[in-house]
C-alpha cells in the first residue's frame, strides 16, 4: 500500500462508478454473446430454449449477469481488504479453471506424467536456474563495479561485456556457445552450455540492476566514509551495499523469476527440463494441450514460490533499516 | 617466481582445453568400444519412430533399432536428445555417435554427414482435414501446407529434395503449394491441421506412418492420394571414420538378412518397411 496518510471513499461505492461498471459489463456480455453457454441455460424458464431466444435472449442473459458481476464487486467492496484479496483471488482462479474445463483435457493422462514432470523436468529447471543466477550474481557484482570505475580497460570491457550480452537474444547465445565453441575444439556438454548462456546473458541485465542501486546512494555517504579514512573496499562493503542492496532485491528476485522461464530454451539443446517434457511427453498419445498447461501450471507454481521468499527478504531488510 | 609458474600451469591448460578435436579414422570406433557406450542421437517427439513411453522411457522403432546394433557392437545404448537441426547440421565433435532418427541421406546432407546403412524406407504423404473436399493430390495445388523445418518433406514442397541413396525410387514433384508453413516439429503442424480445413493448414506432408499414428489417436485427418515419394532412411555418423562405418555397415546388413529389421517394422508400423518392395502397399 502507499505509505499516503489521506483515506478517500471506496471507488467501488460511487454510484457513478457503479453504472458505469454496469454499463461496460453489460455491453461486453451482450458482445460476446453466451447465449447459448451454460448461463443461458441457466435461464431457461425466462428467455426459452436458448437455441431460439434470438436478441431478446442475449439481451437477457447479458442483463443478468452484468447484475450479478456488478453486485459482487459491490459486495466485495464492503469486505476488509485482507478478505477482498482472498475472494477476488479465488473468483479469478476460478474463471481460470473454468476457462481450461472448456479444452476437454484428459486428467487421466496428465495424473499420469505430472510426476515425471516433477521429478524430471522441474528438477532440471531448478537447478539449472539456480546455479545461472548464483554465477550472474558474481558477474553482476564484478560487472557493477567495473562499469562505476575510472579505469577505462575495466569500463569498456565491462560495457562491451553488457551491451553484447543483453543485445543478442538468449536463443541465439544458447545455440552460439553450444554449436560454436566445439569449433574452438571445446566439446560442451548440453547442460553447462545452457548454464553458461544463461548467467552470462542475465548476469549482462543484473550488473546494471547492481549498477544502478550502488549508484543511488547519494555521495554523501562516500564523502562521509572517505572522511573517517575508510579504503574503497570497507566502504563499500560497511556503507554503500548494506544501502544498495534494499534497493537491488526486487529487480534481483524478478529477474531470477524470468530466469526460472527462459531457462525453457535451453529445451532446444536437449536438456530434459519444464519445456522439453512438456513439448514431447504428449507425443504419443497427441497430447500437446494437457502438457503444456501442466508445464504452465509448474512454472507458475514455482514463481509463486519465489515471490514469498523475495517479499520475505524484503521485509527483512525494510525491518532492519526501521529499527 | 611462484606466481609466473602458476601462470604458465594456467596458460598451458587453456591451451590444452581448445586443441581441436580432429576425427581420425577408427578414432570413434575406439571410443565407442573404450566407453563401452553407444552414444545415439534421436529425437523425442516423433512417434511411433521416437517418444517417450508410459514408463517415460525412450521408445519406438528407431530406438529398437539403435538397442539392436548397440548390442551387436557388445556396447550399452545411451541416447541424447538435440534439436533436429543441430543433429543434421553435423560435426558433432564426438557428443554422440550416430543419428538412429530416420535420416534420409540426401545429398546435401552427405556433405557433412556420413551415412553407412539404410535400415527402411518410409512413404510420404498428405493427410487433410476431415471435413476437406480435396480428394487427390492435385486439389492440393495452391493450398497452404505445413512441414517440418529442415525435413525432407519440406525439401519436396520446396522441390528441393535430392535423395542420392541406392534404391530410391524416383519421384515426381506432383504437388505446388501455395504456401509452405513450417514447424519446428510434425506435432506442431499437426495441432494447426486439426483445428479445420483451412484454418491454418489445408495439408500436411510427413511420413504415412506417423500420419496414420495421429488418426488413430483420434485426430480428425485423412490421407490422401498415393505416396508422394518414398524416403530411404539411414543411420547416420560424423564424418571421417571409415572403421566405425563399414562395422556399421555391415551390421545392418546382418538385421536385414536375418529379418530383424523386418520383424521390427511389424512390430512398429504392421507392415514390412525394410525394402521398397513391400512398401509399397
Amino acid at each position: 500500500m502507499y505509505a499516503d496518510t489521506v483515506v478517500e471513499d471506496k471507488l467501488v461505492h460511487k454510484p457513478k462508478f457503479i453504472a458505469l461498471l454496469f454499463v461496460l459489463s453489460f455491453v461486453a456480455f451482450v458482445f460476446f454473446n453466451l447465449t447459448d453457454t451454460i448461463f443461458g441455460h441457466f435461464l431457461m424458464p425466462v428467455i426459452g430454449d436458448p437455441a431460439t431466444a434470438g436478441i431478446f435472449g442475449r439481451f437477457a442473459v447479458a442483463f443478468v449477469l452484468a447484475v450479478i458481476f456488478t453486485a459482487n464487486i459491490v459486495a466485495i467492496g464492503f469486505l476488509p481488504t485482507r478478505y477482498q484479496v482472498i475472494i477476488v483471488w479465488i473468483e479469478l482462479i476460478a474463471l481460470f479453471l473454468l476457462f481450461f474445463y472448456t479444452f476437454d483435457l484428459s486428467m487421466e493422462f496428465i495424473q499420469r506424467k505430472v510426476w515425471f514432470m516433477i521429478s524430471q523436468g522441474v528438477f532440471t529447471t531448478l537447478y539449472v536456474s539456480a546455479i545461472s543466477i548464483a554465477i550472474a550474481f558474481v558477474l553482476a557484482m564484478v560487472g557493477a563495479v567495473a562499469k562505476l570505475s575510472n579505469n577505462g580497460f575495466a569500463f569498456a570491457i565491462a560495457s562491451f561485456y553488457t551491451s553484447f550480452f543483453r543485445g543478442l537474444p538468449l536463443l541465439m547465445q544458447v545455440y552460439l556457445i553450444y554449436l560454436g565453441l566445439p569449433q574452438l575444439g571445446w566439446v560442451i556438454d548440453a547442460v553447462p552450455a545452457g548454464v553458461t548462456a544463461l548467467s552470462l546473458c542475465y548476469g549482462a541485465y543484473m550488473t546494471e540492476i547492481f549498477r544502478a542501486g550502488i549508484e543511488s546512494i547519494p555521495r554523501g555517504q562516500w564523502e562521509a566514509s572517505r572522511s573517517m579514512g575508510f579504503k574503497f573496499g570497507l566502504t563499500m562493503r560497511r556503507i554503500i551495499l548494506p544501502q544498495a542492496v534494499p534497493v537491488i532485491i526486487p529487480p534481483t528476485g524478478n529477474q531470477f523469476i524470468a530466469m526460472l522461464k527462459d531457462s525453457s530454451l535451453v529445451s532446444v539443446i536437449g536438456v530434459w527440463e519444464i519445456m522439453f517434457l512438456a513439448r514431447t511427453l504428449g507425443t504419443k498419445e497427441f497430447k500437446h494441450l494437457e502438457m503444456l498447461i501442466t508445464a504452465s501450471m509448474l512454472y507458475w507454481m514455482l514463481t509463486m514460490v519465489l515471490e514469498a521468499v523475495q517479499s520475505r527478504i524484503e521485509r527483512r531488510y525494510r525491518q532492519k533499516a526501521e529499527r | 617466481m611462484k606466481l609466473t609458474r602458476r601462470l604458465m600451469l594456467l596458460a598451458a591448460t587453456a591451451a590444452l582445453a581448445v586443441t581441436p578435436v580432429v576425427a581420425q579414422a577408427g578414432e570413434a570406433l575406439d571410443r565407442i568400444m573404450s566407453d563401452k557406450v553407444l552414444k545415439v542421437a534421436t529425437d523425442a517427439n516423433w512417434a511411433p519412430q521416437s517418444f517417450l513411453n508410459d514408463n517415460n522411457e525412450m521408445d519406438g522403432f528407431d530406438i529398437d533399432v539403435a538397442r539392436e546394433l548397440a548390442k551387436r557392437l557388445g556396447v550399452e545404448v545411451e541416447f541424447v536428445t538435440p534439436d533436429w537441426t543441430v543433429i543434421t547440421a553435423g560435426r558433432w565433435n564426438g557428443r554422440w555417435d550416430a543419428s538412429v532418427g530416420s535420416m534420409t541421406p540426401t545429398a546435401e546432407r552427405a556433405t557433412v554427414l556420413s551415412f553407412p546403412a539404410i535400415y527402411y524406407f518410409t512413404p510420404a504423404g498428405f493427410a487433410v482435414h476431415a471435413d476437406s473436399t480435396a480428394q487427390s493430390k492435385a486439389d492440393l495445388n495452391g493450398k497452404t501446407i505445413g512441414a517440418c523445418t529442415a525435413c525432407t518433406f519440406e525439401f519436396y514442397l520446396q522441390k528441393d529434395l535430392t535423395i542420392d541413396a541406392e534404391g530410391a525410387p524416383p519421384f515426381e514433384y506432383d504437388v505446388t503449394a501455395g504456401e509452405i508453413r513450417s514447424y519446428e516439429d510434425t506435432s506442431g503442424a499437426l495441432a494447426d491441421l486439426r483445428l479445420g480445413d483451412g484454418v491454418r493448414l489445408h495439408a500436411v506432408i510427413d511420413s504415412i506412418p506417423t500420419l496414420r499414428e495421429a488418426i488413430n489417436n483420434g485426430y480428425p485427418l485423412r490421407l490422401i492420394g498415393e505416396p508422394a515419394f518414398f524416403e530411404p532412411l539411414a543411420v547416420a555418423i560424423d564424418k571421417g571414420d571409415q572403421e566405425l562405418d563399414d562395422k556399421i555397415a555391415e551390421i545392418v546388413g546382418a538385421m536385414h538378412a536375418d529379418g530383424t529389421l523386418t520383424a521390427l517394422s511389424v512390430k512398429w508400423y504392421g507392415v514390412d518397411y525394410s525394402s521398397t518392395s513391400s512398401a509399397t502397399n
